[in-house]
């Protein structure tokens, strides 16, 4: 940081970053701070898309319509509908069984990576292909391989005589809701086990000898110098798991489409086949809110855990 | 042992993308016949002559969109990523080196908006666009993918100028340049990685998107490529063959992207991420 310089330097440096940082700023309050403004506006009105009269906002020609306002109304509603409330449980389900699986596979892959072994360069590219995929991809890929008809994996298991017929691993809700997870867990994991790379390779290698001098295990070292050291690591991929746990939406559309009944319904997809099938905008966005809140709560962790971070970076 | 994990790894991490190859250049026949040969019996491109226009078939009014919504999705992509990196990196840059009023508190809205379900701004957009006639564009498109991208842009920018000295752009100044030619001339120069990190996340964000275009851009012809391909699998009695054709040639350009760039990519995630 540019500490010294004149009261009249600093002036112009802190205009100067201004000018830099400004287009963005504009740019996220149009994109994001305005919509996102609208659409809690939305969810207190009574939305309907068809209807062109009412109250709107003019200017140069464009017409915004606001709706009618309703108050909580929409709220109220959702609240009063047991299947947001069996959602609501299911996507805390859903996100605890996620956010375990990404840590631990995660981190088990990281461990395995970490290794010194031929080709780890290429290995840790491979972590990239997950992850790199559209998940629209990587529902199709997995309907491949747990298909009822011809998934590998039912192929597999029927050639080494595990089963007689092949599973129907989506008929069943319970059974569904944790295929998601696996898939999910699939796609994101290689992220964490990133993360966890990044760490590792921070940490003396000195420590490790001397443990191991000492007569440490493996599973000792990593209890006492691996996991403590990675903590902020950890943490920071507890949130982000957490978050993107309860923003999965696009693998329930090409696997479940929130079936079979409403087994693998979730907040998420809840309001989005609220507003975009039956276009209710009105309860749509307020359950979308709802989501958005508890997003905003696990933020809150996490802009704490930052907040430390920079104040012991001084 | 340790090979033994790393076979493991390397099955999980790749087997399901080879058999999505696999399959794709196979017959459905094939795929359905018990029991499973792991090697397919007899190989076929006809699947992606389906999709590309060169085979008929009984779906091939859904199959025909695939092309030109791959050409959309390349559009909207690269117009996405150059708008992030001409505004993310400037803004990236101001963060990383200059104290400025408001600077906290507008990193942590930008940290917000990052951890902001995109989904909740969709019936805005919805509305805005359709009052504004961007609906069905592929402009409407570019806003609303700023909205995501843009903050993650500035966060892996702000991290990667972090890691280039602070004496480069001050002995720019000594040298004479002013404060915007030290950014443009001397540290942008040297930023490669950098920008190479961002503009490809921004990319690959941007060609794997689904559920936005899905929504907002519902007209045949103006949607992107997951939607179709997503349309393709929701049309009864297409083979699954010729649907992972589909998908196979629509991760295709994301993951040589990610793979031609991987180092720079792990550098510029794991430093953003890290970060904060």
């Amino acid at each position: 940081m540019f500490r010294s310089g004149a009261g009249g330097l600093r002036l112009t440096e802190a205009g100067f970053a201004w000018l830099l940082a400004l287009p963005v700023l504009i740019g996220i309050g149009l994109v994001v701070v305005v919509p996102l403004a609208y659409s809690l506006w939305l969810s207190f009105t009574d939305v309907n898309l068809l209807r062109a009269a009412g109250p709107a906002l003019e200017a140069f020609g464009i017409r915004l319509p606001l709706y009618r306002w309703v108050g909580l109304k929409n709220y109220l509603q959702v609240f009063d509908d047991p299947l947001y409330w069996s959602s609501l449980w299911r996507t805390l389900y859903f996100v605890g069984a996620f956010v375990a699986e990404a840590t631990v596979v995660g981190m088990a892959m990281a461990l395995v990576l970490n290794e010194r072994f031929h080709g780890r360069a290429v290995m840790r590219s491979l972590l990239l292909v997950p992850w790199s995929l559209s998940r629209i991809v990587v529902g199709l890929l997995w309907v491949g391989i747990l298909d009822f008809e011809f998934g590998a994996l039912n192929g597999l298991l029927h050639r080494a005589g595990l089963i007689d017929s092949y599973i129907a691993f989506f008929k069943n809700g319970f059974s569904a809701l944790n295929v998601l997870v696996s898939v999910y867990m699939w796609n994101q994991a290689p992220f964490a086990t990133l993360l966890f790379l990044a760490g590792m390779q921070s940490i003396s290698e000195d420590l490790y000898t001397a443990a191991e001098v000492d007569g440490a295990g493996y599973w000792q070292r990593f209890h006492h110098i691996t996991l403590p050291a990675l903590r902020p690591i950890l943490f920071l991929v507890l949130v982000l798991c957490t978050v993107n746990g309860f923003l999965m939406l696009d693998l329930i559309y090409i696997l479940t489409m929130g079936g079979p009944a409403y087994d693998t319904t979730t907040i998420s997809w809840l309001g989005f086949q609220t507003s975009f099938k039956f276009f209710k905008f009105g309860p749509g966005t307020a359950i979308l809110y709802t989501l958005t809140a508890l997003c905003l709560l696990v933020t809150l962790i996490y802009h704490r855990l930052i907040l430390a971070r920079f104040e012991a970076e001084g | 042992m340790l090979y033994g994990l790393v076979a493991m790894v390397t099955l999980w991490l790749a087997g399901p993308f080879v058999w999505l190859f696999v399959t794709s250049v196979s017959y459905q026949k094939h795929l359905m016949a018990r029991p499973l040969s792991f090697i397919p019996p007899e190989i076929t491109l006809d699947n992606y002559r389906m999709i590309t226009g060169l085979m008929r078939f009984h779906a091939e009014g859904q199959a025909a969109k695939i092309l030109p919504s791959m050409w959309n999705t390349l559009v909207v992509a690269a117009v996405v990523s150059a708008v992030n990196l001409v505004l993310g990196t400037t803004a990236g840059y101001a963060y990383a080196r200059f104290r400025f009023p408001l600077k906290m508190f507008s990193l942590f809205a930008l940290l917000f908006t990052r951890m902001l379900p995109t989904v909740v701004l969709v019936p805005a957009f919805f509305v805005i666009f359709r009052a504004f006639g961007l609906q069905n564009t592929l402009t409407g498109l570019v806003i609303a993918y700023c909205s995501f991208t843009l903050p993650f842009t500035v966060w892996i920018m702000k991290a990667y100028f972090e890691t280039v000295p602070a004496d480069l752009d001050k002995s720019a100044l000594v040298d004479g340049c002013n404060r915007f030619q030290a950014y443009y001339k001397i540290v942008l120069p040297v930023s490669g990685p950098g920008l190479v990190a961002g503009g490809a996340f921004t990319f690959m964000l941007c060609w794997n998107e689904f559920v936005v275009a899905q929504v907002l851009n519902t007209k045949p012809g103006t949607t992107t490529l997951p939607p179709v391909i997503a349309g393709m699998n929701g049309q009864i009695n297409v083979d699954y063959s010729v649907i992972a054709a589909s998908g196979f040639l629509g991760a295709l350009p994301a993951v040589l992207l990610v793979l031609i760039f991987q180092k720079y990519m792990v550098q510029g995630l794991t430093a953003g991420s890290v970060k904060g």
